[in-house]
């Protein structure tokens, strides 16, 4: 029987129903909290890789910037699509394709939330998802 | 004890020469560099078997370009390198000379780019750290969400921040080494073609090919080679430094640039103040507006007011890009840096012609780069 998959394993699971949490890191000797995860050594302390840890990042922050990009060469996805900047709740800075191809109706300082959208099936017919985020709320 | 480049040995540009700038062509990248070696050689008055260490600053042509090309002006045996450093190769190059005339390792030193665009491999790519964008977000999108932020930091609108396009076409069609060369509208920048965000094409740089090449010489070497003290133009400060961890979504740019352009400041002696003009890495727009903001030369969200007072341009209390910068100029990787010494150096000597910048003594070549780097150099008058 087909699974789900995510298009970036290593960053969100795929079996989340709601709000899907984002796979981050963090350093254990400085407390930096940083995504995406990796297991290289701290970027902000240099404390070596023992030191780091997995952690989850809740799939919530405020939208720091955006952009519709109306010209692109990759074959992924389409143009136009709307690129935003989300300073996380949990401290790191991410950048995130959003769930409405432009950008009306948007607003720095809007709550955001993360979503797991259908991103077609693999070549084993698992259904793909992919982690966007969308709107929670306008900015106050 | 450490020394800044100005407690060393005194080094002085002597020669500059450029093959323009100009889309992607037949013309190998040995033509490219060799013209603009032979234009620097011929304004210093120079031999090349004066030149005693080169290094060319390239990203995109590949391993081992130095001496396919130089090796035509005669094989004399000097050391040679290429020096990578992403959109800052051709400033580092220029650094890397300078640093060998003001150590006493070498008298004459060339810093040559040269780059024609090519499929490149990206380190940055190969980390097997991926994120959630990939290539979704290129440069223009990057600074697309740079110029939203800003806009709305500041009640700046997508207008005022296209004048930038407007003023540095303007230089760049006075400046025949520019790729382009022709005066636009407000109305032309706008209509689009519509790239990311409210950056329109004619607000995103030209990548074509071409190259600059410096020629940096010693007190001695002046003496000696009958070079012409007059148009000798002195680096007075080379810093070069890379991105550090700015917490939540700081500007990282803009805090790159600040901290080296203040450290390349404090080496030369100088205040934002002093600058008569300068070539500042304006791949777009908005990196002008926030770049003359991080480095003082007006308050954070003043930039565009002092760009419609014409501040900036040429006759102005500083001119940004009297060359054209990047966005008129063109960005062909290798060779950007290096033109903007080419730039500052011809203003410094009075020999800009209709760009001349009136009374020019003292300017800053400012470059950053993908990692981030970024490359400051300022450069006086008078030997």
């Amino acid at each position: 029987m087909p699974n789900r998959t995510a298009v970036h394993p290593e960053l969100y699971s795929p079996d989340y129903a709601d709000n899907p949490s984002l796979s981050g890191g963090k350093c254990r000797a400085c407390g930096y909290a940083f995504f995406p995860p990796q297991r290289y050594g701290c970027e902000s302390c240099g404390a070596p890789p023992e030191k780091l840890e997995a952690v989850q990042l809740a799939g919530r922050g405020t939208l720091h910037s955006y952009a519709t990009v109306h010209l692109h060469m990759g074959k992924d996805i389409e143009a136009p699509f709307t690129i935003g900047l989300i300073v996380l709740d949990d401290g790191p800075a991410i950048r995130s394709t959003l769930t409405n191809r432009t950008d009306a109706g948007l607003a720095i300082g809007d709550r955001m939330k993360s979503v797991l959208v259908a991103a077609g099936t693999d070549q084993e017919g698992n259904e793909m998802v992919e982690l966007r985020f969308a709107r929670a709320e306008a900015s106050k | 004890m450490k020394k800044k480049l100005r407690d060393m040995r005194p080094v002085y540009v002597v020669g500059i020469g450029l093959h323009r700038y100009q889309r992607l062509s037949e013309t190998p990248y040995v033509t490219l560099g060799l013209t603009a070696v032979r234009e620097a050689l011929a304004d210093a008055a120079l031999e090349w078997r004066s030149v005693e260490s080169a290094y060319t600053g390239t990203a995109l042509i590949g391993m081992a370009a130095s001496r396919p090309m130089l090796r035509h002006l005669g094989a004399t045996g000097i050391p040679m390198a290429q020096v990578e450093n992403a959109s800052a190769s051709g400033s580092t190059a220029f650094r890397q000379a300078c640093i060998d005339v003001a150590s006493g390792l070498t008298d004459v030193s060339l810093a040559l780019g040269v780059d024609k665009p090519g499929p490149v491999a990206m380190a940055p790519g190969k980390t097997r750290m991926r994120d959630l964008v990939g290539s979704r977000v290129v440069p223009f999108t990057h600074f697309a969400l740079l110029t939203q932020e800003y806009m709305t930091r500041y009640g700046v609108s997508a207008q005022q921040i296209a004048q930038v396009a407007v003023k540095n076409n303007r230089n760049g069609a006075n400046n025949p080494y520019a790729q382009r060369q022709k005066a636009v509208t407000l109305e032309e920048v706008m209509a689009g073609p519509a790239i990311s965000g409210s950056l329109t094409r004619l607000q995103c740089c030209p990548v074509g090919e071409g190259a600059a090449a410096v020629i940096v010489a010693s007190d001695d070497a002046i003496g000696q080679l009958g070079i012409d003290r007059n148009r000798a133009v002195r680096v007075i400060a080379s810093v070069t430094r890379t991105e550090q961890v700015y917490r939540g979504a700081k500007n990282f740019d803009a805090e790159l640039t600040r901290e080296t352009v203040q450290q390349a400041f404090d080496e030369a002696g100088i205040g934002p103040g002093d600058l008569d003009l300068m070539e500042l890495h304006d791949a777009f727009t908005i990196e002008e507006l926030l770049y003359v903001e991080a480095m003082g030369l007006c308050a954070p969200g003043k930039a565009a007011g002092a760009i419609a007072a014409g501040e900036f341009d040429i006759g102005g209390r500083c001119a940004v890009s009297a060359s054209g910068g990047l966005l008129a100029m063109g960005h062909p990787i290798g060779p950007t840096g290096a033109g903007q010494i080419a730039e500052i150096t011809r203003q410094l000597r009075g020999e800009a012609g209709v760009r001349q910048q009136p009374n020019a003594k003292t300017g800053l070549a400012h470059m950053v780069g993908v990692g981030a780097v970024c490359v400051a150099h300022v450069l006086r008058k008078g030997a």
